[in-house]
């Protein structure tokens, strides 16, 4: 897996905007920063072919310009907003955090309610998922822990790259240590990772690079010693730092 | 006014092509001086539509199936009980009555949907056979006559009952009724997060339904001249057809009376269209489906553009 | 907060038990209402709007509804006895109605989805049209009847090898089974539910949801088909507005049944407490003597007070 690599050539995120390229290797942890709707929302969604931008962004060789391109090669998308586009209110955890890879639990034409619940409890243990019984409405657990079950959702399809939109918003301190720990986990196993998050403090502690949007372009890329607060609010508010 | 008639256009050019069509194959029909007895005939679907219009724009599900039915209802009541039974003639008791018993019923429908919280399409289902074997009840077989000075409402008076909920509609416009009506239909969070009492206007949607409902009652007893218990209820679908047909949109909060009315009139231009043609009330049939799901592809269609455009 | 899923469960207990308790009513008042024909009609008539309303289920829990089930119905029963009538035989009569009635739902379900119209007017419009064609074809005087077998199928005399009850009951309970295993135990029925509770998070959880519209309106007009074709052999001639009184009692079951019209929960065993519920009511009351329109008014009492105790949605303050 170390050969791994996410490249994005000349994509604009829109019309008239300076086109941008960058590589995203395996075992990278890459944060994205900016001020909200600076562009850097479009360029996770475009990681995952949810939009129709020029240019070009490629996985191994292979073009992912649709999200079935970026199903086929694993390449994973957790959105933003839990309550809109993450959860399924009516249904249980277990349903929850089956539902988009549910053909991995049939045996013969029936899904098998115990190959489903081990598949699950391996999650949970790693996650550290705190729910009272799987089958449980999703509605009852806290804000923390139906985002650890979507990335427990996310991870059961097995992704060589993980988008994630502001994963830690409205989460907890605690769930966000457990959450960085098992984001280390992953990149060091292979995975590469980009995050998007509206907290610098996070990105800092969190990614080895990031990128800053402003204006829908790259104002800046920093990576190790050279990323600190002050360089990064600079480069969001365009100032030199 | 483009954007009016953007989201009437489809609506307003059927009717264009209707009325030309009409007015070539049937000059005599639709002579300037049939039109008092033509508007007549139209007016029980156009008031079930514009009845309908209310709870549809006020959104989340929003829908009064039980329109026709209480068109039914005011006219067994108001034929049967009132004038026949007790005697009352006078028009200053019959459409006072004939409201009152609309607004009454829109007011159990809107408890029911605001309070009690039972979805409105089952709701209004609930009401819709209530009230459809109450009619029954009231009035197992037609009976006639009506008093005259209603028949004229078909005929010569017919503006009036039309003109009268035109004229309502625009005083309402004027309110912050009808703007918090269209809030809460397009998007209620955002409604009740600005202030806006949204379960009232709802409850009020409902009302303002159900006394349109009996102003409709009121044009189809004219109409026929007399109380017929079976088809008041028929009017439910059709006037709900006309009402998507005229642009206003089934999620709330988009068009308004004049689409539903328009709707409504292009309904009855084909009617009488294929009528003077001649064809079977099959062809009809066919012709309603088909322009009711064209028309609602077209103003979909229409939407996605306009928005694609300001995007 | 959502229900828990348990109370879901109780509301389909406590519409079986409504139901019971209707029954005991009907025994204790009316002299022959537990008399085994009696008994019999019953299941027969709850029977044939069970298979009417496994459409309605599925598509109530995609969040949507279907008013061309009538009209699908009586097209399945005049085509089905038109055809049959002509000489051809029923299993073909069968393939072609049903594949006709599988290519309008799905014409339903595809066009409500891929253009977000309401399927309210789009079910509505394309019902009429398909009555419209059928009476055209049939010049308003449907002909033919149905084959023997399908007659004795749905006869209320009927026996099932050692039952006495018509081969509709035993095959009935095989299909309710089928279908709560396709709800509860395969990839659709659990993509179902949840595209039915959050149509926007569908996509991002690898569910297509133009592919699920299209294929349970499908569904749900083949299972009107079903009815229709039954119905042949339960009345024994052809009409066409035979799936009428269908139109609401199907929406009607459904949500006696507990399922939820706001989409995402309820399930087929629901259904058929609903429709058991909604068939005592109608016996009952006939055979109380009531005039068939004080039936009609009760019924929409019931359904009302019955949704009233169970049926209420969340307020909207608590989606905000």
């Amino acid at each position: 897996m170390a050969d791994l690599s996410l490249t994005v050539r000349d994509l604009s995120l829109r019309s008239n905007a300076a086109p941008l390229s960058t590589r995203i290797s395996g075992g990278e942890i890459v944060g994205l920063a900016g001020l909200d709707g600076h562009g850097q929302d479009v360029f996770l969604r475009s990681l995952a072919g949810l939009e129709r931008n020029s240019g070009a962004v490629d996985l191994q060789g292979n073009r992912i310009a649709t999200f079935r391109d970026a199903e086929r090669n694993a390449v994973v998308y957790v959105p933003r907003d839990r309550r809109s586009t993450g959860i399924f209110p009516g249904i249980s955890i277990l349903d929850n955090f089956a539902i988009a890879t549910p053909g991995r639990d049939r045996r013969g034409p029936l899904i098998s309610a115990k190959a489903r619940r081990a598949r699950y409890e391996t999650w949970k243990e790693r996650l550290q998922i705190k729910a009272p019984s799987p089958e449980a409405p999703i509605t009852a657990l806290s804000g923390g822990n139906q985002q650890k079950v979507l990335l427990a959702r996310a991870l059961a399809r097995d992704p060589k790259v993980l988008l994630l939109n502001d994963p830690t918003r409205g989460v907890d301190v605690a769930t966000r240590l457990v959450l960085y720990d098992l984001f280390r986990d992953l990149a060091a196993e292979g995975m590469a990772l980009v995050i998007l998050s509206s907290e610098i403090e996070e990105i800092l502690v969190l990614c080895n690079r990031v990128l800053v949007f402003r204006d829908h372009a790259l104002a800046a890329e920093m990576a190790g010693e050279a990323m600190g607060t002050e360089a990064v609010i600079a480069a969001m508010f365009g100032r030199a730092a | 006014m483009t954007r009016i008639f953007g989201r009437y256009g489809f609506a307003i050019g059927i009717l264009v092509v209707l009325l030309i069509a009409n007015l070539v194959m049937n000059p005599a029909r639709f002579a300037p001086g049939n039109w008092p007895t033509l508007l007549g005939l139209a007016a029980p679907l156009i008031g079930a539509a514009l009845a309908s219009t209310p709870v549809i724009l006020a959104g989340r599900g929003g829908i009064d199936i039980s329109v026709g039915p209480v068109m039914g209802l005011v006219s067994a009541v108001v034929i049967k009980v009132l004038y026949l039974d007790a005697g009352l003639a006078s028009p200053f008791i019959l459409w006072p009555a004939a409201l009152l018993i609309g607004a009454a019923i829109g007011a159990f429908n809107g408890a029911m949907a605001t309070v009690v919280r039972v979805q409105p399409i089952v709701a209004t289902l609930g009401t819709y056979l209530i009230l459809g074997g109450l009619t029954l009840t009231i009035l197992p077989a037609p009976i006639g006559p009506a008093p005259d000075w209603l028949k004229a409402m078909a005929g010569a008076w017919s503006f009036l009952p039309l003109g009268l909920i035109a004229a309502l509609w625009w005083a309402l416009c004027r309110t912050p009724f009808h703007d918090q009506l269209m809030a809460v239909g397009s998007d209620d969070r955002a409604a009740y997060t600005a202030g806006v009492p949204v379960s009232l206007t709802r409850f009020l949607a409902y009302v303002l339904t159900g006394l349109l409902a009996g102003a409709a009652g009121m044009m189809l007893t004219a109409l026929i001249g007399s109380a017929d218990p079976k088809v008041g209820a028929n009017y439910t679908l059709i006037a709900i057809a006309a009402v998507a047909l005229g642009g206003v949109s089934l999620a709330g909060g988009r068009g308004g009376l004049l689409g539903a009315a328009i709707g409504a009139v292009d309904i009855f231009l084909l009617q009488s269209l294929l009528t003077a043609f001649n064809v079977s009330t099959y062809v009809l049939q066919v012709a309603y489906g088909t322009i009711l799901v064209v028309a609602v592809v077209l103003i979909a269609l229409q939407d996605r553009s306009t928005k694609r455009s300001h995007a | 907060m959502t229900l828990p899923l348990d109370s879901i469960k109780a509301r389909v207990l406590g519409a079986f038990a409504v139901a019971l308790v209707l029954h005991g009513i009907g025994t204790a008042l009316i002299p022959g209402y537990s008399a085994p024909f009696a008994i019999r009609a019953m299941l027969v008539i709850a029977s044939l709007l069970a298979v009417a309303s496994i459409g309605q289920t599925l598509v109530v829990i995609l969040g949507g509804i279907d008013l061309s089930i009538p009209f699908v119905i009586g097209f399945a029963n005049v085509v089905a006895a038109q055809l049959y009538g002509q000489g051809w035989h029923f299993g073909l009569v069968c393939a072609v109605v049903f594949g006709l009635a599988a290519l309008i739902g799905a014409f339903n379900g595809a066009l409500s989805r891929g253009l977000n119209l309401h399927p309210l007017i789009v079910t509505l419009g394309v019902g009429m049209v398909v009555q419209g064609l059928v009476l055209i074809w049939t010049k308003g005087f449907p002909s033919g009847s149905a084959p023997k077998a399908v007659s004795g199928f749905v006869s209320i005399g009927g026996s099932f090898g050692p039952l006495p009850v018509p081969a509709l009951i035993p095959t009935l309970l095989v299909l309710t089974v089928l279908i709560v295993l396709v709800l509860e135990r395969t990839p659709y029925g659990r993509r179902l539910y949840a595209l039915g509770s959050n149509p926007g998070a569908a996509p991002y959880a690898l569910i297509n949801p133009l592919r699920i519209w299209t294929v349970t309106f499908a569904a749900s007009a083949v299972f009107a088909a079903m009815a229709g074709v039954l119905l042949l052999g339960f009345t024994g001639s052809a009409y066409g507005d035979v799936g009428q009184p269908y139109l609401f009692q199907t929406i009607a079951a459904v949500v006696v049944g507990g399922t939820a019209l706001v989409g995402g929960r309820g399930s087929f065993i629901g259904t058929i407490a609903g429709v058991l519920v909604l068939t005592e009511i109608n016996t009952l009351l006939i055979g109380l003597n009531f005039s068939p329109a004080s039936v009609q008014a009760a019924f929409g009492a019931i359904i009302l007070l019955l949704v009233s105790i169970y049926g209420r949605e969340r307020h909207f303050r608590t989606t905000v």
